[in-house]
């Protein structure tokens, strides 16, 4: 178990984690509608920060996304004692789209990635070691406090600062329009009317440690487990009976847990899909008595901020005995049984469960429980499973490697995909609909997987359907991945289809990619791999923290083997992808 | 209505990268989603993208979509009778 030392949420109803929850326990929320908003055509009712808090808020030298993560940091920072240039402490930051508002219309000079801009806001608050960025969509949140509990676990290092933080801007409003995904006026979470989402802007913090602080008899918030998966169904709508959430969960709690649990803090985006499916996932998992806590009905969907603050404030509600009330909520509206409330509900349980589901089919839970510190220190548990490296695939704009062997091919760049896939694997026409990134990895994925023995090779799998055999066994395969540009060429795309005031058409297809974990979803969706799918975002190729991560997920989890790599694609003609499977139990 | 149909399937080609299909592989009254073309969701969305695009109708929500969205025919009597453009 992992414990809890401080947290902090920033976000239009406060600046600390106690201004914010007594806002809520007021029944307040700063979801506002919104007409003609950055030229943005349609209104939208969302969460957004004033311009007198814009100004509070900026840090000098650091743009709105950096300040909104560096003020929140500082805050959390204030509420423990932690050396933050203590070799033994991490930064990992959970973001979708960092400082995407900046992207300039043409070139990226001055342009931060977000590995690159985790990395400027580590050196601002005094971290010596590297940042980990974590690119996961929606789940974003669950996922990065996730992998400070496993690196914690294993050992890597004693202390996490984790920071979840989105700014909302017409790039990502404009793309939730596109999927129709916006409600006009407040949303309602698991409610018969609701109509879909609000975005929110917020950073969230929270500090993870292996050594309880509290003194003896007091209790303290402590991190006991957690889950992600990829449900492989499809890239943006939830397997409809919510297989992936109902996964999560069921490898989340233990015996005995499900009594103990004082609620379930939601995803709750009220979306159609969304919050049918998590309603059909707590009733498999036998969790249709357990309170709900939605939360969205206060601060609208914060992207990368939600699943770290909405575990902040459960466990801030809890430590007065309280369910916050499920605003916006009226009459239920999903077919799965839930327990669901928009009145104030007192609990005498100390456990709660986050739950989140994202784009590209990932799907998260983590248990928190609060207990009595001990005063003394969790032993890291360093697992001593063997890894073994059996295939590797490399592809720049003008070569082709197969377990280092060079290939014969004659194209280059963005037409070299095209000819390996056209020579080499073919009978998946949704390659076309895909962007570069994601054909980068499936061609390299699929080319990995044949040196494997797995895959079918070119005129084997016309219906580009998977056979049957190898999709069973590769349930328990992560694909884990990491790049430094993002989504870079996705984000270029869909910036052109929002320019022009008079063209403003953004599309979908386009949009989806601006979430470059939607690769991951590429491939477990092709090959039917039901465990982690994670990309991070580093300011460089970091092959040690790489490999942390990577075995840090292989070994704390039960995933038998991981497709894992650098796949970076910052334009047509200049990527690379360099990809290999590691599995445990050789 | 027959260059209408054929323009929309240069543009459903386009719009969805149905890249290695022809305006004359895809038939008039051919279902585009389920069995015929193999259309999911965000296809759904982007056809709607398509009519807002090129022919001026605003459509709220996929939901009305659906019956529009049967086939190339049904897309082309309903840009008929609403196309501002």
């Amino acid at each position: 178990m992992i414990t809890v030392l401080a947290t902090n949420i920033t976000s239009p109803l406060g600046m600390t984690t106690e201004q914010n929850y007594q806002m809520l326990k007021s029944g307040r929320s700063a979801l506002k509608r919104y007409e003609g908003w950055c030229g943005v055509p349609e209104a939208f009712t969302a969460s957004l920060f004033t311009d007198e808090q814009r100004e509070a808020l900026a840090v000098e030298g650091c743009s709105r996304f950096e300040s909104l993560v560096v003020r929140s940091v500082r805050e959390a920072l204030t509420h423990a004692e932690v050396d933050v240039t203590d070799e033994r402490t991490v930064f990992i930051l959970s973001t979708t789209k960092g400082n995407v508002e900046m992207l300039p219309a043409e070139g990226s000079e001055g342009y931060l990635h977000p590995g690159e801009t985790a990395a400027k806001i580590a050196c601002q608050l005094g971290f010596t070691t590297q940042p980990i960025t974590v690119c996961n969509a929606c789940i974003s949140g669950v996922s990065a406090q996730l992998l400070a509990h496993r690196l914690i676990s294993e050992g890597r290092y004693d202390r996490a600062v984790v920071c979840g933080a989105d700014c909302q801007s017409a790039f990502i409003v404009s793309g939730f329009v596109s999927f129709k995904a916006l409600s006009p006026d407040e949303c309602r979470p698991f409610d018969i009317e609701r109509i879909g989402l609000n975005l929110g802007e917020a950073a969230s913090t929270i500090i993870l440690a292996r050594t309880s602080v509290a003194a003896e008899g007091k209790r303290e918030w402590q991190l006991v487990r957690g889950c992600t998966n990829n449900d492989a169904y499809h890239i943006s709508a939830p397997s409809p009976q919510g297989d992936g959430t109902y996964a999560a969960i069921m490898a989340t709690l233990h015996e005995g847990d499900r009594e103990r649990l004082a609620t379930v803090s939601v995803h709750g985006t009220a979306t159609m899909f969304n919050d049918q499916m998590e309603s059909k996932a707590l009733q498999r998992a036998g969790l249709s008595e357990v309170p709900l806590s939605a939360l969205k009905g206060y601060y609208g969907h914060t992207m990368g901020a939600a699943g770290v603050l909405e575990s902040i404030i459960t466990m801030r509600a809890l430590d007065d005995g309280l369910i916050l009330p499920s605003r916006g909520f009226e009459e239920i509206g999903v077919s799965g049984k839930v327990t669901i409330s928009n009145q104030m509900q007192t609990t005498g349980k100390q456990s709660f469960l986050k739950i989140i589901s994202g784009f590209g089919g990932c799907n998260g839970a983590l248990l928190f429980t609060r207990t009595e510190g001990e005063g003394n220190e969790a032993p890291a548990t360093p697992q001593t499973v063997l890894l073994a490296q059996t295939h590797s695939v490399r592809i720049t704009p003008s070569a082709l490697e197969i377990d280092g062997q060079p290939m014969e091919t004659s194209a280059e760049g963005k037409a070299l995909l095209t000819e390996i896939y056209k020579s080499r694997i073919g009978g998946y026409p949704k390659y076309y609909k895909m962007d570069m990134l994601s054909r980068l990895v499936f061609v390299a994925t699929e080319l990995l997987l044949q040196q494997e023995g797995k895959a079918p090779g070119n005129g084997q799998a016309e219906d580009g359907q998977v056979e049957s055999g190898q999709a069973e066994e590769a349930v328990d395969r992560a694909v884990i991945l990491f790049n430094r540009t993002s989504s870079i060429v996705a984000d270029r795309q869909h910036q052109q289809t929002i320019s022009d005031a008079e063209g403003f058409f953004p599309s979908p297809s386009v949009f989806v990619y601006t979430l470059p974990n939607i690769v991951t979803g590429e491939i477990a969706i092709k090959h039917g791999y039901k465990a982690e799918t994670s990309l991070y975002i580093l300011d460089h190729k970091d092959n040690h923290i790489m490999d942390s991560v990577v075995e840090a997920s292989l070994l704390q989890s039960d995933t038998q083997s991981v497709l894992t790599g650098w796949v970076d694609c910052e334009d047509e003609n200049k990527f690379e992808a360099e990809i290999r499977i590691i599995t445990k139990n050789i | 209505m027959d260059e209408l149909i054929y323009a929309l399937k240069e543009q459903i080609i386009d719009a969805l990268n149905l890249e290695e299909m022809t305006p004359d592989e895809i038939e008039n009254d051919a279902p585009l989603f389920g069995n015929g073309l193999g259309l999911d969701s965000i296809d759904a969305l982007e056809l709607i993208v398509l009519l807002e695009k090129h022919y001026g109708i605003k459509l709220a929500s996929p939901a009305e979509g659906k019956s529009i969205f049967k086939s190339v025919s049904t897309i082309a009597e309903y840009v008929e009778k609403n196309r501002k453009k």
